[in-house]
């Protein structure tokens, strides 16, 4: 049952399918299709665009802002996605899980990739715009999979958790819809973090706890490297290097906890799905 | 769990060529009956083993009724003779005990969890289903498991399949076990007839390769050829289960759990499944969950008897279907 066995190839292939089907069904009935991956990320995009970009004149001192807006509502909306899909997916699996045995976590790895899917085609989007807006490629970009992975691994951390205890309380998925919502205001995707930290000393302080976010690592760092070093990231609001580890610890912990946790209780799904 | 053969074994593969052979045969098999009794009578041949009374699943049941019943009762007390004998276990069960928490007050909330814990209360109530089973089936063994509705059947069914953790005992498997607890699991009906069949390929651990490999034979033997395309909703139930049929009939593996669900459908397709048990008689480890006593006669080379989550009866499966049909006078 350990991650070892997700190298044997009957679990690869049963991996394979099972994100073949949750793709093909995930936009079924729909006129538009696949195309709705990249127009739900787009919309989003619009509606902040106007509000905060056009109406508020957010993001005035940061170069390519449009695409520096794109690329956090692209990540933050993987990161929705990539959790919601995960934390449901042991209980819609239920009738897989009470026929046969296999191994359980494949079902939330199966359920978060289709984020990741639907993310490769978004950052293709991301960059024929950056491109557009006349952001030069570099080399850095190629550290953009990295922080993907980083990103991943945190969203896959809190699907276990959170999974396996939706199982028997399905408040969970009600307590994670409003918390998501306080979430978003606490990663700086619509407004520059510049603005936070230079609000008093409150302001200050709370720059900095936000950062130390895995989440607003992420999307700051991949806002560096992808489009301007004018970006602040981890590493340049918080000079502790120690405390510069904290959102790599936070992603550590949380996976091989949560691993541990959704081990010992899948045993159990059979019966309580 | 990682005792499961690797598809990529030879063995694998030589089951899998088999299997396609069965499926022939199963087509062009037209007299169930007939077919049944050959393959009993090679049986008996390869196995050596003395064809009486009690192990015979040829024989006509009525002819030594009067002394089977006599037999029956006695077989509440003792277990009889294993027909099968100085081969190895396939399935060896000990001390098998199972027991569900059933909620007594609505405790599926958060809140409610905090308050019985708060009270003390418990918010389920204990039931138990298994209470130390132990039997043990030979390979080559074709074993019925028969009781009524609720005596622990089907828990003792997913707790072999490995989908329950057992409270306590040992289920010791030698080889690959395929268990069938329904057909066409994972079938979705948004999807269209042929990529459900490699959905639930993947599920029974085929390879893509192997079910492009099987695939028209899959279809042909379903008799689903122009449907394939189609989405499954709009399947009629009878072609859903004649799909999910001739993929199930494709797994192999050195133990098969079948449950009673392979008893649906029409004549026709009862005579299919019948083939079907009959093809798997001599050689293929065989365990049958059913209610059918007439089944039970047919294909059994011994049966166990499952009341009150404890072995009632085992033995012939004469003794043991008398001993069911007792279990109501």
């Amino acid at each position: 049952m350990g991650f070892p066995n997700i190298l044997c190839q009957k679990n690869r292939i049963l991996l394979g399918e099972l994100v073949k089907t949750d793709f093909k069904l995930r936009y079924q009935g729909s006129i538009l299709g696949y195309t709705w991956a990249v127009l739900r990320p787009l919309l989003m995009f619009a509606i902040l665009y106007i509000v905060f970009a056009k109406m508020l004149n957010f993001g005035n001192d940061i170069p390519h802002y449009p695409v520096y807006l794109l690329t956090g509502t692209v990540l933050w909306n993987f990161f929705t996605e990539c959790t919601g899909l995960g934390i449901n997916s042991i209980v819609g699996r239920g009738d897989l899980i009470r026929k046969i045995s296999f191994p359980k976590y494949i079902i939330v790895v199966s359920a978060t990739s289709t984020a990741l899917i639907n993310l490769a085609i978004n950052l293709c989007v991301i960059i024929i715009f950056a491109l557009i807006n006349g952001v030069a490629p570099t080399w850095t970009w190629l550290l953009v999979p990295f922080l993907i992975l980083e990103l991943y691994l945190f969203s896959l951390g809190i699907s276990f958790l959170l999974g396996a205890i939706n199982v028997k309380y399905r408040d969970i998925t009600s307590i994670w819809d409003v918390l998501i919502q306080a979430l978003f205001y606490a990663v700086p995707i619509i407004y520059p973090l510049s603005m936070v930290l230079s609000s008093g000393s409150f302001g200050a302080l709370a720059g900095r706890i936000i950062m130390l976010n895995p989440i607003a690592q992420v999307i700051q760092d991949v806002r560096y490297t992808l489009i301007t070093d004018a970006t602040m990231t981890t590493w340049s609001v918080i000079n502790n290097p120690l405390l510069r580890l904290v959102p790599f610890l936070i992603v550590i912990v949380l996976l091989i906890a949560a691993s541990l946790f959704f081990r010992k209780k899948s045993k159990h799904f059979a019966e309580e799905v | 769990m990682s005792k499961k053969k690797h598809p990529k074994s030879p063995l694998y593969h030589k089951n899998q060529k088999k299997s396609i052979g069965i499926a022939k045969q199963a087509i062009n098999s037209t007299e169930p009956v007939e077919n049944l009794c050959k393959t009993c009578a090679k049986q008996d041949k390869i196995s050596g083993n003395p064809v009486d009374n009690q192990s015979s699943t040829c024989a006509n049941p009525e002819e030594n009724s009067e002394n089977i019943v006599q037999k029956a009762q006695d077989s509440v007390q003792k277990p009889a003779k294993n027909p099968v004998q100085n081969s190895e276990n396939a399935i060896k069960v000990t001390g098998l005990h199972k027991s569900f928490h059933l909620p007594t007050e609505r405790a599926s909330g958060l809140k409610q969890a905090i308050f019985n814990w708060l009270k003390g209360v418990k918010g389920y109530t204990e039931h138990k289903v298994l209470s130390g089973i132990d039997f043990e089936v030979k390979k080559g063994e074709f074993v019925g498991i028969v009781g009524r509705n609720g005596s622990g059947k089907s828990t003792l069914l997913k707790l072999l399949a490995q989908i329950y953790i057992p409270d306590s005992g040992k289920i010791e498997v030698n080889g690959t076990l395929v268990p069938f607890i329904e057909l066409g699991v994972g079938f979705n009906p948004e999807l269209t007839g042929r990529e459900n069949v490699y959905l639930n390929g993947a599920l029974l651990g085929f390879s893509n390769k192997e079910m492009d490999a099987m695939y028209d034979e899959i279809v042909h033997f379903a008799e689903l050829e122009p449907f394939m395309d189609a989405k499954l909703k709009n399947y009629s139930s009878g072609m859903q289960v004649r799909l999910a049929f001739s993929i199930a009939i494709r797994a192999r593996g050195d133990i098969l759990i079948l449950d009673e669900v392979l008893a649906v459908g029409d004549a026709e397709f009862q005579g299919k499944c019948n083939d079907y048990f009959a093809s798997l008689h001599g050689g293929q480890t065989v365990i049958l969950v059913t209610h059918s006593m007439e089944n039970v006669r047919r294909f059994c080379d011994r049966a166990i008897l499952i009341e009150q989550g404890k072995v009632a009866a085992e033995g012939s499966p004469e003794e043991v279907a008398k001993a069911y049909e007792n279990l109501w006078q």
